[in-house]
């Protein structure tokens, strides 16, 4: 769901930055209180994964494909929606400017979906749904729901541009990212079953030291 | 960083390569949600407009064709893994 340029008017790609750099003030104050010298690896190595993974478009029905995004995987682990936006806007700055994938004019919205909407989405369903569903079930379905309502919110915007008209748009995103976020829901499942098994120590509901 | 962590790097970047290798050659070429949304719309391709000129764009690098878009990748994960790391390092807590 990469916004490409000229998907949206300048005026309010503006408004976009804006909302980013406010999120950015809270991921660096977010990062400054939370991220400990021994979770940055986590954070560096999820920023390349995710960069590698956004190049596997599967197919889904419909003629359409779609690939993992990990916002919700990001916000779930670090139990912050902050470290998604952290991730999220170095990703897509890279991607915009080294590779032509997402507009860098649209990297506001970009990071709005897919960090700040589909992180907090993610993580809170994640949160709500644990104690009744169990961490993994909840992590799939949290995962799930932020692929479709990042989906749902980037019709929205493209409605708000005058690019898609709203009815279409959104029939169009959420038909297509309920197949998407199944993937989504399917490798966030993996990568946490994977990091469970090799470095439990970096999952947070497996603290057992507690900080430092 | 200590050793657990050298080695959850080692396996990521491996991951990666894994993944940069077959991406060229499996991933779907079908238009993304997005993009196929954009269709159902009816919205002109004209209207996307790339603002910088990238100097791989859509992943690929011409003279080498399915290999260069394997090299080119691979480079994109290691440019992001060292960015990621180097943001985290200048953010991160302070005691």
């Amino acid at each position: 769901m990469h916004i490409p340029d000229g998907f949206i008017p300048f005026w309010q790609c503006a408004i976009y930055y804006v909302i980013l750099i406010i999120a950015l003030y809270f991921a660096s104050k977010w990062a400054r209180e939370n991220l400990d010298e021994k979770r940055i690896p986590l954070l560096a190595v999820l920023a390349a994964g995710i960069f590698a993974i956004m190049s596997m478009n599967m197919p889904i029905p419909f003629g359409t494909s779609g690939h993992m995004v990990g916002g919700a995987l990001v916000a779930i682990l670090f139990c912050a929606p902050e470290a998604a936006v952290l991730v999220f806007t170095v990703v897509l700055i890279i991607q915009a400017l080294v590779f032509g994938d997402g507009g860098i004019t649209a990297l506001g919205a970009n990071v709005l979906n897919m960090a700040i909407i589909g992180g907090s989405v993610g993580l809170y369903t994640f949160k709500g749904l644990k104690g009744i569903i169990g961490i993994y079930g909840a992590a799939g379905v949290g995962a799930w729901l932020a692929t479709v309502v990042a989906a749902l919110a980037c019709a929205i915007e493209m409605a708000i541009a005058g690019t898609f008209p709203l009815t279409i748009g959104v029939a169009s995103m959420v038909l297509y990212h309920f197949f998407i976020g199944i993937i989504e829901a399917v490798l966030t499942v993996v990568v946490l079953l994977a990091l469970n098994s090799f470095r439990p120590d970096l999952l947070p509901w497996n603290k057992t030291e507690g900080g430092q | 960083m200590d050793k657990t962590d050298k080695y959850l790097i080692i396996v990521a970047v491996v991951i990666c390569i894994i993944i940069s290798c077959l991406s060229p050659f499996i991933a779907s070429g079908d238009p993304d949600g997005l993009e196929k949304s954009a269709e159902d719309a009816n919205v002109p391709e004209e209207i996307e407009t790339a603002v910088v000129e990238s100097p791989f764009p859509d992943y690929t690098f011409e003279p080498l064709g399915s290999i260069g878009e394997v090299g080119v990748l691979i480079l994109g994960a290691l440019l992001t893994l060292i960015c990621g790391y180097g943001v985290a390092q200048i953010v991160k807590r302070r005691s």
